[in-house]
């Protein structure tokens, strides 16, 4: 099994690309910030500095352990899905379940490798820039070199293998047992994310207007909440699609499609969910802080400072990653709808009515995720704004929350229509003959 | 049943001949690697006529499907359906070409997984921007013995039953001539036979021109002639066919064209 997973992976390496990027994008992350640890750690560095790095470290490591897990895990299960024929003429052949489930999980693991060594470099690279932005802003001793450790090595090539690796076996094992309903455990840990976001969010009332950790409450909710959102959103698309009176030839088949699909488009809706909620509630708290310091005219304390720092860098690190994502699983699900193009063109829909579909398509995921996510986002806003001023609403405009949008509806509606257009240039009968 | 003059999409009466190529010739490739995949077909289908086209692999029978159905450009030659010559053009152009003109039935049936059985039926209907009557979607699809299975999906469904719901989404509008590309060749014998005499209802009752190509000479027989194409060229024609006439005659199709040259 084993020697046929590598002559997959060497027969198709395309199919692989996905996978490819999330694991070395996430190995380099995970690298880079877990380096700090390693710099921190070496004789003579002086406390705060030390403690500005491990803080660092710790917030936007685990962040982007998260991110990988949800990366690689996504991109896997898109990849399985599309090889169900080949998985099932496998077993036809005589695979066990436990053969096809070593294949899979083998090939994720090599291919996890190949992206995870590459990202070394550009770790080092991005580490050594961080160390120095600190530095700049005075926040670590100039002393201090930057050192990349086995801490950094072995938690990024651990994180991305192990992340592939059980991404895979879940997918597999998910493909190999047929399609047996569960999700009680899914909706489960839904609820308890949004109830336990909402009680985030509200503890920020407990805190005072100057308490240093007053954003630690709210942020936490915000993406407690988008993350209980996210695990919804199959339930929320089906009920945003029940309530849309949309007429037209595109419409009208862009809505049937995504309520047959929406548990496959539940990836893109997530991604898209929580993109906006982190990213809204984390700049615009970030600016309603800034302005109160700014407002009472003192100077920013080294907490604070390190505080916007990792604020940006999150925000940075997720927009980078989620559109990474967004566009990989679009991508690859909307190249796997050849065949359904080239039906539906064989009944008699004009390939402007195949974008027309698709554009219909990205427009209601996007609109469905921005408004979950803004809600999750206003949830976080809200009470920090009147605790930390005297107003409800931060007074920054819809700037940074239509720019978020922009962003969320490039990515979506832009990897959907060029990547369908590519798609369609495949004549319709031979992209229908091609799976058949 | 499926005639109901007021929804025409087109006014004009059907014209006399519903399918005329002349000196049809496609190639595909370039230079060394070219082949010719039809060699000058010219031939001419009147209104109401159930023909097959049979000829062994590679002889060109899809392209001609695919030329005269308007899903290809040919090279050079001209195609006519329903009066109308298909000039070239983009993807669609020719797609509003084919509707309400052309309907098709595929060997892999090709109805979208998504849509239940009777959005499957008026998906062409709702792409022309078509008003669509739920009585008429029952009406067809009982017609075509589905009128309980209205909400099903196609993967609920039989690949028997799933061919009877794309003849009937061939049949919804009303086209002028149904191609038909090997539409038994997934089936069993028993359902094979009701997908023929389908499509002979649709020839015998209501008027509708059918082409289809097939291998099978039982299939064949159903048809009111046969044209056989060897080689890009046709090779013969014969009316009133018989299984056993077919089969004699495509055994000995390759012989034919070897005492040609």
């Amino acid at each position: 099994m084993f020697m046929l997973a590598m002559r997959s992976i060497r027969q198709r390496p395309g199919r692989f690309l996905a996978t490819l990027l999330s694991a070395f994008l996430g190995a380099a992350v995970i690298m880079m910030f877990n380096s700090l640890y390693d710099t921190a750690g070496q004789a003579g560095v002086d406390p705060v500095s030390a403690e500005t790095l491990t803080t660092s470290a710790s917030v936007v490591g685990g962040y982007g352990t998260l991110l990988v897990f949800f990366a690689v895990a996504s991109t896997l299960t898109v990849n399985v899905r599309q090889r169900a024929a080949e998985l099932e003429l496998l077993r036809c052949s005589g695979a066990t379940p436990a053969q096809l489930r070593r294949m899979v999980v083998g090939e994720a693991v090599a291919v996890a490798l190949v992206g995870a060594v590459p990202a070394i470099a550009p770790a080092v690279l991005g580490g050594r820039a961080l160390l120095g932005m600190f530095q700049d802003s005075g926040q670590v001793a100039r002393s201090v070199d930057h050192s990349f450790g086995p801490l950094a090595l072995m938690s990024g090539v651990g994180i991305t293998l192990l992340a592939a690796a059980g991404a895979a076996f879940l997918a597999v094992r998910r493909a190999t047992r047929g399609h047996r309903r569960r999700g009680g455990a899914r909706r489960f840990l839904a609820y308890a994310a949004l109830l336990a976001g909402a009680m985030g969010a509200l503890s920020t009332f407990a805190f005072s207007a100057t308490d240093a950790a007053l954003m630690a409450a709210p942020a936490y909710g915000a993406i407690l909440l988008s993350v209980g959102f996210a695990l919804l959103s199959p339930r929320l698309l089906k009920g945003v699609l029940d309530r849309l009176p949309l007429t037209g030839a595109s419409g009208w088949l862009a809505v049937r499609n995504l309520r047959r699909r929406a548990d496959h488009l539940a990836g893109i809706l997530m991604s898209l969910i929580l993109f906006t909620a982190v990213a809204t509630a984390t700049l615009y708290m970030q600016a309603v802080e800034s302005d109160a310091v700014e407002a009472s005219g003192l100077t920013k304390s080294v907490e604070a400072k390190n505080l916007e720092t990792l604020n940006l860098t999150v925000v940075g690190i997720i927009v980078v990653f989620v559109c990474v994502m967004l566009v990989n699983s679009l991508y690859a699900a909307t190249t796997y709808r050849g065949r359904e193009f080239g039906q539906q063109r064989l009944a008699g829909a004009t390939p402007g009515q195949v974008l027309g579909t698709v554009g219909v398509e990205g427009l209601i995921l996007t609109v469905t995720g921005l408004f979950f996510g803004t809600v999750a986002a206003l949830a976080g806003i809200i009470p920090f704004t009147v605790v930390r001023t005297d107003s409800v609403l931060p007074d920054q405009g819809l700037g940074i929350w239509l720019a978020v949008g922009a962003i969320a509806a490039a990515a979506t509606l832009g990897t959907g229509l060029v990547t369908a257009r590519r798609v369609l240039r495949t004549p319709a009968v031979g992209a229908v003959g091609l799976a058949a | 049943m499926f005639r109901t003059g007021s929804r025409r999409t087109h006014d004009t009466e059907p014209a006399a001949e519903a399918l005329r190529l002349v000196k049809v010739s496609k190639t595909y490739g370039t230079d060394d690697s070219a082949v010719t995949a039809l060699d000058g077909v010219t031939l001419c289908l009147g209104r109401g006529t159930f023909t097959a086209v049979m000829g062994p692999s590679g002889s060109g029978k899809s392209t001609l499907l695919q030329c005269a159905a308007g899903l290809d450009l040919p090279d050079s030659g001209i195609v006519r359906v329903d009066g109308t010559e298909l000039t070239g053009g983009g993807e669609a152009e020719l797609t509003r070409f084919r509707r309400g003109r052309i309907g098709f039935v595929f060997q892999q049936y090709n109805l979208l997984d998504t849509l239940t059985v009777a959005q499957n039926t008026v998906l062409p209907l709702k792409l022309a921007g078509q008003r669509v009557d739920r009585r008429r979607t029952r009406e067809i699809l009982t017609a075509v013995g589905l009128g309980d299975r209205l909400g099903h999906r196609p993967d609920q469904l039989s690949g028997g039953q799933r061919q009877r719901v794309a003849i009937a989404r061939a049949l919804v509008t009303e086209p002028r001539v149904i191609f038909a590309d090997e539409p038994t060749g997934a089936l069993d014998t028993r359902s094979a036979r009701s997908v023929l005499r389908l499509l002979q209802d649709a020839v015998r009752v209501h008027g509708r021109t059918v082409v289809m190509v097939t291998h099978d000479p039982v299939a064949a027989s159903y048809a009111d002639s046969v044209l056989f194409l060897a080689d890009g060229r046709l090779a013969g024609r014969m009316d009133d066919p018989t299984p056993d006439a077919v089969a004699e005659r495509l055994a000995h199709l390759g012989d034919d064209t070897m005492a040609e040259v």
